[in-house]
């Protein structure tokens, strides 16, 4: 089957699932002729019905675009720098001042390995940093194109996460602990509280490769229980393939022939649901064949990169080889945003545990991967608030978990007790600091904060209640609402 | 204080080092303590100091530093002392055995603080008055838990009682349906009812040979009223070659089936290996066969020591073949060892290659050991009769090799090896049993197989064949009037050269024949005559050569002349230089047949591989498949579950362990793989020989052979759980939303293979062809070859099957269907879909003789399997409205609409979901 978490919603009956699959007046008129087929008298309406698409209070974005880099980015020598791992480098922790910073070592994190997250022998700062921005907000100087965006960046240093190996992956996404499996991810929420804003593209768009099967997989941008039509849809980039078989072969198929074969489908469809009203993947199904016929041109017009001025491409990155990729899917974003997709997903360095993941020579490895993504979005933060397109778009930049400060050879372990997130846009309160590690970066020691708290802000700034949206049979953890970091929203 | 992370980091070092204390005071430890109390554990307990002594340092370095308490000491001797006595000594039994002890003498027994939340090993943290108050009442629970039926993946499998249901609520046709009747007692659900005949007839053919019924046999069934007509419809798609193709491709998935990825143009086979079809071509045969899984799994692992001078069980190895990596010898024996142990074991082994597993009690020590297993294997490809030519055809097997030892490398890291020791096969501890490791001598051929009777008639043949090329070549310059004399000269010498070559390899083959061991003529003939025969041979071999390479030499030399005399001033000297050296070389050539004669004539390059195996992986396939063994059986059961109910009754296939789910129902689980293993049920195929109508092709026999898939299939689709409907029911829904309990049948939507396959099949094309090689990935939408023969590797997928969630090339254990927008436009847009629904189109026409309500009809038959619905009918209708006036246009107008609808139905929901 498709969905082991096959929603439960008491009292869709086969009216209200006409109703619900898009059928106004043709539902009425499939209504009457399934009464001639003798179809049976329907149960009774329930009191619980899904959301309506509007938000809950007064929004502040109406998008987000949510960028995670796979295999657990350094904290301490990106957005939380901590020059005292120069000083003190080559020394155990326990001969530093800060030796306490251990004490509660591995709270809350389930994990794989003990080991991760645990070294203790220091490992110097691998690349400077400086301070940008009235802010003065220190970043390392890998993401020294994203520091000048300082003083539109709210960042959260203080985050922890519960599971140690790449499963925080999907942990980033979900909430949950990777041996939960799949549970609905932030953007699935997004897509199921809001619905759409353009009738011909997906509300959750996924570019790049996503998670690796061994860390959750398709999962990390997968709609679980709230059924697979508020599932991340996946898209190239590439201009001249952005989605096979996108358009049928020449004279094949007249225009009208299509939209009557989809019209016609349409309602077979609805007819043949009429018996297996929970099933979500027919819903899914219908919204899929809609959305691919209009997807037929508006994928093809959205990703016409080459229609952008020569500053901009230049902006994002696009004439360089080793920022082109991640350029385009920044740029590819924007434009998907401007066109009203409530969310979309950047994946950079997905498959396996993720590219980020930088056991041995984490020098070579981060200054590599960087370069990739550090230029192309920046130039998304500043091209998105030179068309004053940043006040509704949140853009959040994440990880899985942070980087060890203490050595693994030439590398850093995991490091799931600390890392470090950043939004901006969306009515976030630019140049705000929310949080604090300790001196090394091991603890987060001031305004402890989980995944879910970040998941709480983005919905909150939607204009979404998480516990309005809940489900009937699938009670939430309070861990899985999370709680809004109000510090870091205006 | 959390001492437990930096203890078990210190383990992980310590475990390394000196190997001691391994599989005992691990994270797994742990885990096993919550397993045993499960629920009853309370969550103080949860931890380290229930079994050791808070540190005084912050990082202990020993054992020393983090010493056992009471509790944890008695636990660690009595283990000591199961050892020693060679008894069950794992964390469950050593908890049961010291439940009633109160090892810290605070007057409260061990479990009763354990229920109550208090340490054992601690005198001071004992329970007040109060709450032994509550003991009793806790014990009863826990008790009750212990003598419930517990899901023990580890512990061999026991046939459970089947459950006795009095005054059943629904249908009881076998066990399957009595265990699952408990269930829903115990949880008040109320079973859906069988499922329509139409719905039930397309379910059990797209499981069983993964096509529709055709309309012939949609009315063939529904006209059949006799009692058993359902199950004689199983017995026939069982036995169906369709049906071994369909579970091909399934087991394809688990055993992770890739071709070969790379580049040929550059040689460079990167990731498995050139016609690995063969082993894909086994899977399908072995499964048409019914071959008995527990013989599969022998074949697959060790084929090469089973059977070793037997083609057609070495292409079972492809198993193995396929984990090949040119760049990483490391990669390819993690791969092997890490998905050997998920797909046929259900464990985890991966992450114990750099440390002690954190959730199943499996040491990093213990990984190495099962590496030892497959250390020596290499792969390599065998000829095959008719080619001599390798990168056209051939066996790829595997073989060993190598005696490379096995170490524990620190870490995982290949670059640390402790090479202090070598690591001799095993099996971990925890999966019980031991391997019996017999070194195993091959037959000579097995080791040198191009010396087998086959290679050298085709080599002989290709030999003669190139003197007649050779002579067609010179008697066609000889009959040409006009002909350059050089040219006459240079295919008269290519003759020579080719008769000469010919004579010497046929007196090779004799020699070789004569000398090398497994030579039956040595062996009879008594000494003085062999010696003489095998000298006189070797010398005729020698002279024929030298002969053969002065008509060479000849030849080239005669090339060199032509070409000086054809030269441009500029390339004069360097035509003359090749001239020079080709004298010289012809002179050479002549005075070697001079010297005197000896027998060391030149071999035919031939494979030349160890003719004895170390016996490790066949010792392991044996393990692997005792009834003892606690998994194999409960897997492989697992896994047809999932493929004909949509979900395992482990919901996790590839891990049984700690970090998987457990069974949802592990009785029945237990029943299925004890059946599977030693069937007890009689088979009803016994009654079908009666009917002379359906004269079936297999022997009838009243005791189904053990590990029979085909037993495990009948007992599965024929029992009343299978034939339920996959329509919801509200009380149900509200009780069991997520269908754990199987109160309905999961409807599923069709995998990748299936969609494409039922396209072709639906339009009448698609080619029963069985095997042969694999069919180019980029055929995907023009070739009428069922899918599991299409390419399928890295890089090298049919992007049709990938967008309908075709199979990950690493792994997939389990399909994970998705709906999207792109599946959608692969079916309404692609080359495969349109050109299939004018097939398709063009036949319901003739077939309907303009009646648009029949060809509505029949489409509904061909491509749905099901009659429209009145609804349907009316709805369809509307495409084919307004007729145009004239009558040519009215056949165009009708011909189209076909094909509209066709591609609508194509799209249907209905067409890629099973209900």
């Amino acid at each position: 089957m498709n969905h082991p978490h096959a929603i439960h919603c008491p009292g869709i009956t086969r009216r209200s699932f006409l109703a619900d699959t898009g059928m106004g007046f043709t539902g009425l008129v499939l209504g009457s002729m399934l009464f001639r087929d003798g179809v049976r008298a329907e149960s009774p309406a329930a009191a619980w019905q899904p959301p309506t698409g509007a938000p809950h209070f007064t929004p502040r974005a109406k998008s987000v675009i949510w960028i995670f880099l796979c295999g657990g980015v350094s904290h301490v020598e990106s957005f939380d720098v901590k020059p005292e791992l120069t000083k003190y480098a080559g020394k155990s922790i326990s001969e530093t001042p800060y030796a306490g910073v251990v004490a509660t070592e591995g709270k809350d994190v389930i994990g794989a390995n003990p080991a991760h997250g645990n070294r203790k022998v220091i490992m110097p700062l691998q690349t400077g940093y400086r301070a940008y921005g009235e802010c003065g907000l220190v970043v390392g100087d890998w993401f020294r194109h994203i520091g000048t965006c300082a003083d539109d960046l709210a960042v959260v240093r203080s985050l922890w996460t519960i599971h140690n190996d790449h499963g925080a992956q999907l942990t980033w996404q979900t909430g949950r602990h990777p041996r939960e499996l799949e549970h609905p991810t932030l953007g699935a929420w997004t897509a199921y509280g809001l619905g759409t804003l353009n009738e011909n593209l997906p509300e959750y768009v996924v570019l790049g490769v996503p998670t690796g099967d061994c860390c959750g997989g398709a999962f990390t941008h997968g709609a679980a229980y709230l059924g697979p039509q508020h599932g991340g849809v996946r898209l190239n980039t590439d201009p001249k393939n952005p989605l096979p078989f996108i358009r049928p072969p020449e004279g094949a198929l007249t225009a009208e022939e299509q939209a009557a074969n989809l019209s016609l489908l349409g309602k077979l469809n609805r007819l043949a649901g009429i018996d297996y009203p929970d099933d979500q993947n027919l819903r899914a199904r219908i919204k899929a064949y809609e959305l691919a016929y209009q997807m037929q041109t508006s994928i093809p017009e959205t990703m016409q990169l080459d229609r952008e001025p020569e500053h901009i491409r230049r902006l994002y990155g696009l004439d360089q080889d080793h920022t082109k990729a991640f350029g385009e899917q920044c740029l590819v974003a924007r434009r998907l945003v401007e066109r009203g997709v409530r969310f979309v997903q950047l994946f950079h360095g997905g498959g396996g545990g993720g590219a980020w993941d930088a056991h041995g020579d984490i020098k070579n490895n981060h200054t590599t991967l960087a370069a990739q993504v550090d230029q192309p979005i920046a130039g998304l933060l500043k091209d998105l608030k030179q068309r004053g397109l940043l006040d509704d778009t949140l853009v959040v930049f994440g990880t899985e978990f942070g980087r060890s400060p203490g050595a693994e050879g030439t590398g850093r372990d995991h490091h799931p007790q600390a890392f470090c997130a950043w939004l901006a846009g969306g009515g976030v309160k630019g140049g705000a600091h929310y949080g604090q590690t300790d001196e090394l970066g091991f603890h987060a020691a001031e305004n402890r904060r989980y995944v879910t708290d970040i998941h709480a802000t983005v919905l909150h700034q939607l204009g979404l209640d998480s516990r309005r949206l809940e489900v009937p049979g699938r009670k939430r953890l309070d861990l899985d609402h999370g709680e809004l970091i109000r510090e870091v929203v205006s | 204080m959390n001492p437990r992370a930096s203890f078990t980091g210190w383990l992980l070092t310590i475990g390394l080092l000196l190997g001691a204390f391994r599989g005992d005071a691990t994270p797994a430890n742990k885990a096993a303590l919550e397993r045993h109390y499960d629920r009853f554990l309370a969550r103080p307990l949860a931890r380290c100091t229930t079994c050791h002594q808070p540190s005084p340092n912050k990082f202990p370095e020993s054992l020393g530093e983090f010493p056992h308490n009471p509790f944890g000491d008695r636990l660690r001797r009595l283990g000591e002392e199961l050892q020693a006595a060679g008894q069950k000594r794992d964390l469950s039994t050593r908890l049961a055995t010291l439940a009633a002890e109160d090892t810290d003498a605070d007057g409260v027994a061990n479990e009763a603080e354990l229920l109550l939340g208090h340490n054992p090993g601690a005198a001071q943290d004992k329970p007040a008055a109060g709450e032994l108050a509550q003991l009793k009442d806790r014990q009863t629970e826990f008790a009750q838990f212990l003598a419930g039926y517990r899901w023990q993946p580890f512990e061999p499998v026991k046939r459970p009682e089947v459950p006795s249901i009095a005054n059943p609520k629904s249908e009881i046709k076998n066990p399957i349906d009595a265990f699952l009747a408990a269930e829903w007692a115990a949880h008040g659900l109320k079973p859906r009812p069988e499922a329509s005949r139409e719905v039930l007839l397309r379910r059990v053919y797209l499981d069983l040979i993964g096509l529709n019924p055709t309309p012939a046999e949609q009315r063939a069934f529904l006209e059949d009223t006799a009692p058993d007509a359902y199950e004689r419809l199983v017995d026939r798609l069982l036995d169906d070659p369709r049906h071994a193709e369909r579970w091909a491709r399934h087991w394809m998935d688990v055993w992770r089936y890739s071709d070969w990825a790379g580049w040929t143009d550059g040689g460079q086979i990167r990731d498995s290996q050139r016609h690995i079809w063969r082993w894909r071509d086994w899977i399908v045969e072995s499964l048409n066969a019914d071959k008995p899984y527990d013989r599969m799994v022998t074949e697959m692992l060790a084929a090469d020591e089973l059977a070793p001078e037997d083609p057609d069980a070495l292409r079972a190895t492809g198993f193995l073949v396929r984990n090949y990596k040119m760049l990483s010898r490391e990669q390819w024996l993690e791969d092997t060892v890490k998905h050997t142990s998920q797909a046929l074991l259900g464990v985890t082994m991966g992450c114990a290659k750099c440390h002690d597993h954190m959730a199943d009690p499996i040491s990093q020590r213990e990984y190495y050991a099962l590496r030892a297993v497959f250390e020596p294997h290499q792969v390599r490809t065998d000829r095959v009769p008719g080619e001599l030519d390798l990168a056209k055809d051939g066996l790829p097997r595997a073989y060993d090799a190598t005696n490379a030892p096995t170490y524990v490398f620190v870490r995982g890291d290949e670059r640390h090896p402790l090479t202090n020791e070598v690591i001799a096969p095993a099996v971990p501890a925890l999966l019980g049993g031991r391997l019996d490791v017999q070194p195993i001598n091959l037959p000579w051929l097995a080791g040198n197989p191009d010396q087998r009777d086959f290679v050298i008639r085709d080599t002989l043949a290709a030999s003669a064949q190139s003197v007649t090329a050779a002579k067609a070549a010179w008697d066609k310059g000889r009959s040409e009037t006009n002909v350059v004399p050089a040219k006459l000269r240079e295919a008269e010498l290519a003759l020579d050269v080719a008769e000469k070559k010919h004579a010497a390899l046929v007196a090779v083959i004799a020699a070789e024949r004569l000398t090398l061991p497994g030579s039956r003529r040595r062996e009879e003939a008594d000494h003085s005559t062999a010696l003489r025969l095998v000298t006189s041979a070797a010398t005729n071999a020698v002279l024929l050569q030298r002969t053969a390479a002065i008509a060479e030499a000849a030849l080239k030399r005669h090339q060199a002349q032509t070409a000086l005399a054809a030269a441009t001033t500029n390339k004069l000297t360097e035509a003359q230089k090749k001239l020079t050296e080709a004298d010289q070389q012809l002179a050479a050539a002549v005075e070697a047949l001079a010297k005197p004669l000896d027998s060391a004539f030149t071999p035919r390059p031939a494979t030349a591989c160890p003719t004895n195996s170390t016996g490790r992986r066949l010792a392991f396939a044996r393990w692997l498949t005792e009834p003892r063994n606690s998994l194999t059986a409960r897997v492989a059961v697992n896994h047809v579950w999932l493929r004909h109910f949509g979900r395992g009754l482990v919901p996790t296939p590839a891990d049984f362990g700690r970090n998987g789910r457990p069974a949802t129902n592990p009785q029945l689980l237990d029943w299925l793989a004890a059946e599977f293993m030693q069937p007890e049920l009689a088979d009803r195929r016994s009654e079908i020989g009666k009917d002379d109508s359906n004269p079936s092709p297999i022997s009838d026999s009243r005791t189904p052979s053990a590990w029979s898939f085909r037993h495990l299939h009948r007992l599965l689709v024929t029992s009343a759980a299978y034939r339920m409907a996959s329509t919801p029911d509200d009380a149900n829904l509200a009780a069991d939303p997520d269908n754990i309990r199987l109160w309905r049948m999961n409807s599923r939507r069709l995998e990748a293979e299936a969609v494409r396959d039922n396209v072709l099949h639906a339009a009448g094309t698609l080619d029963g062809t069985l095997g042969g090689p694999e069919i180019d990935h980029q055929q995907a939408l023009t070739s009428p070859r069922r899918s599991l023969y299409l390419r399928h590797a890295a890089e090298k997928q049919a992007e049709f099957l990938q967008i309908f969630d075709g199979p990950a090339v690493t792994e997939c254990y389990e399909r994970r269907p998705s709906v999207m927008p792109q599946q959608a436009l692969a079916l309404n847009n692609s080359e495969l879909a349109l050109k299939q629904a004018r097939v398709l189109a063009a036949r319901l026409v003739q077939e309907a003789a303009a009646n648009d309500a029949r060809l509505v009809e029949l489409a509904f038959q061909r491509i749905l399997a099901r009659q429209p619905t009145a609804a349907e009918r009316e709805l369809c209708a509307g495409l084919f409205e307004p007729a145009p006036v004239s009558a040519d246009l009215a056949e165009k107008h009708f011909a189209r609409a076909a094909e509209n609808l066709v591609l609508v139905l194509f799209n249907h929901n209905d067409f890629v979901t099973v209900r």
